[in-house]
């Protein structure tokens, strides 16, 4: 029987940091050469231009445990890699649609690029994790972006993140790090100990 | 007299709809997960309010008004349904079908088929003119290959997906466009109940002789209601196709519009089955008709005297 505890890897954005200057969705799509009208990464800013009430928050996929769109397709496209990394195969997805009207957070992107304006294969976050193709390929990239979590890389995102608003990595370390700068105040990167 | 009573004359729209009534109720109320007060709730605010975010009541947390901002509101009311459908009710379509095919042959088997005596073939009526054939093969032809594609997703479960699937998808959407002409056309040619409002020259042209029984009317109105049911949340399932952007302000509405779909689908389904079986399966001799547009004098004397009454007095055969 085996204990080993393999990473679960995530994405957290700190609200109190982030400035919404969209340099992470800038930086996926020019990473992965991301087609115009699909952004595997968005930032969502309320009461804009409210003075001490506007937060910002980066989404992309959040690679859930418990994915609702590996549940609803009907073609089995996604697979769920041991460190907990969402990937889904191109080669079997259909487009249907299933998994946007599923995802709580609208990560599943489709190319209009069929005639008269047809979904195309479904596109989303890898974490910087490619697909099912072999890795570093050229159809790999040409399908899936970069592979950078093969060469022992952060994603293109969470590198470039200015503020260091938006963490990646396994999911105690994250939580370790927002639980550091909650309470070390003035040494670092300081933030609220709460969320939303 | 027992024939004239109220029952008697209306005993196919009490019957369809104790039966839609039944089964709908078993299906909503036991067979479905989604949040039906919230589904009423949200289509009244569409209506009275014009907004489409789903968002029913105004956020009165700071957590709330981002969750509603970054994911859309409500997320529980229908995306579990989606997720039990896609992967349960694929798996139990066929049956759906199987049960509707062995209702019909079992009725089949019971009132058998009526088959006009026709001794003299070569006196003929024409009831349908070139452009009704034409707009009720064109629909045929579109309504076949949007039942067929349509089932991409079924098609999908079973090879795994793959670019056959792909295909059938982008074609159900395509199909789909062409087909909103055509529905209209078609919802118009076989509106029979338009000779009640008006009776004129160019309506007697274009819309099919003769007038409905109860059950043809129904199968009608539902052809036209379902289609229309299908054709705008279809064409807003494909047009309506948010962006990570506008995916909060618009998801909700696109849950629900698949709803309308599948629902618009399934009793479209049902009344067209049912419409080829009475007209094609339980009387001899329609089919042809529908090809040369033309039937023996004795056939319609038998089965649609209706439609020959008209016919006739269409050319003032009649005193």
């Amino acid at each position: 029987m085996s204990n080993v505890e393999y990473a679960r890897m995530k994405f957290y954005c700190d609200e109190t940091l982030c400035i919404d200057c969209n340099g992470c969705v800038v930086a996926c799509k020019e990473a992965h050469e991301v087609p115009v009208g699909v952004n595997r990464r968005k930032v969502v800013t309320i009461n804009e231009g409210i003075v001490g009430k506007e937060v910002s928050v980066s989404m992309a996929c959040m690679h859930c445990t418990d994915a609702p769109c590996q549940q609803v397709c009907p073609v089995d496209c996604f697979y769920i890699r041991t460190d907990g990394i969402v990937l889904h195969d191109k080669d079997k997805c259909i487009g249907c649609g299933y998994c946007l009207f599923a995802c709580p957070f609208g990560a599943p992107q489709f190319p209009k690029d069929g005639a008269f304006g047809t979904k195309g294969k479904m596109d989303k976050c890898t974490m910087c994790a490619g697909g099912p193709e072999e890795t570093n390929s050229k159809e790999e990239f040409e399908k899936y972006g970069q592979n950078r979590m093969a060469e022992g890389k952060v994603p293109m995102c969470a590198s470039m993140c200015s503020t260091k608003a938006l963490l990646v990595g396994d999911s105690h370390e994250v939580a370790l790090i927002k639980t550091y700068r909650s309470v070390k105040k003035g040494q670092g990167i300081s933030t609220d100990s709460y969320g939303w | 007299m027992e024939n004239s009573s109220f029952f008697n004359r209306n005993k196919a729209y009490i019957y369809t709809f104790a039966g839609l009534g039944l089964v709908g109720f078993i299906f909503l109320e036991f067979l479905m997960v989604v949040d039906w007060n919230y589904f009423i709730k949200y289509k009244l605010h569409i209506l009275f309010g014009g907004s489409l975010d789903g968002i029913l009541v105004p956020a009165t947390s700071s957590y709330e008004a981002m969750s509603n901002a970054a994911f859309g509101p409500n997320y529980e009311a229908f995306a579990p349904e989606i997720i039990r459908a896609s992967n349960e009710r694929q798996l139990y379509i066929w049956w759906v079908f199987v049960a509707e095919i062995a209702l019909f042959c079992g009725m089949y088997l019971f009132q058998g088929r009526r088959a006009p005596v026709v001794k003299n073939p070569n006196d003929q009526v024409e009831v349908f003119n070139l452009f009704q054939r034409g707009v009720i093969w064109l629909n045929v032809a579109i309504m076949i290959t949007l039942i067929i594609t349509g089932f991409n997703i079924t098609w999908g479960l079973r090879s795994g997906g793959g670019e056959l699937a792909f295909l059938l998808r982008g074609m159900h959407e395509m199909t789909g466009l062409i087909w909103i002409p055509v529905w209209m056309l078609m919802s118009i040619v076989a509106f029979k109940d338009s000779k009640m409002l008006f009776r004129n020259s160019l309506t007697r042209k274009i819309v099919i002789p003769g007038t409905y029984k109860p059950m043809k009317r129904i199968i009608y109105y539902f052809f036209v209601i379902m289609g229309a049911g299908l054709i705008v949340s279809g064409f807003i399932i494909w047009f309506l196709h948010p962006d990570a952007y506008t995916n909060a302000q618009f998801i909700q509405f696109k849950r629900m519009m698949l709803y309308v779909h599948f629902g618009s689908s399934v009793l479209l389904m049902f009344f067209i089955m049912d419409f080829v079986y009475s007209a094609l399966v339980a009387v001899k001799g329609n089919y042809k008709g529908l090809i040369s547009g033309k039937y023996p004098r004795e056939h319609l004397e038998q089965i649609a005297p209706d439609v020959l009454k008209e016919l006739d007095e269409k050319k003032g055969k009649v005193a």
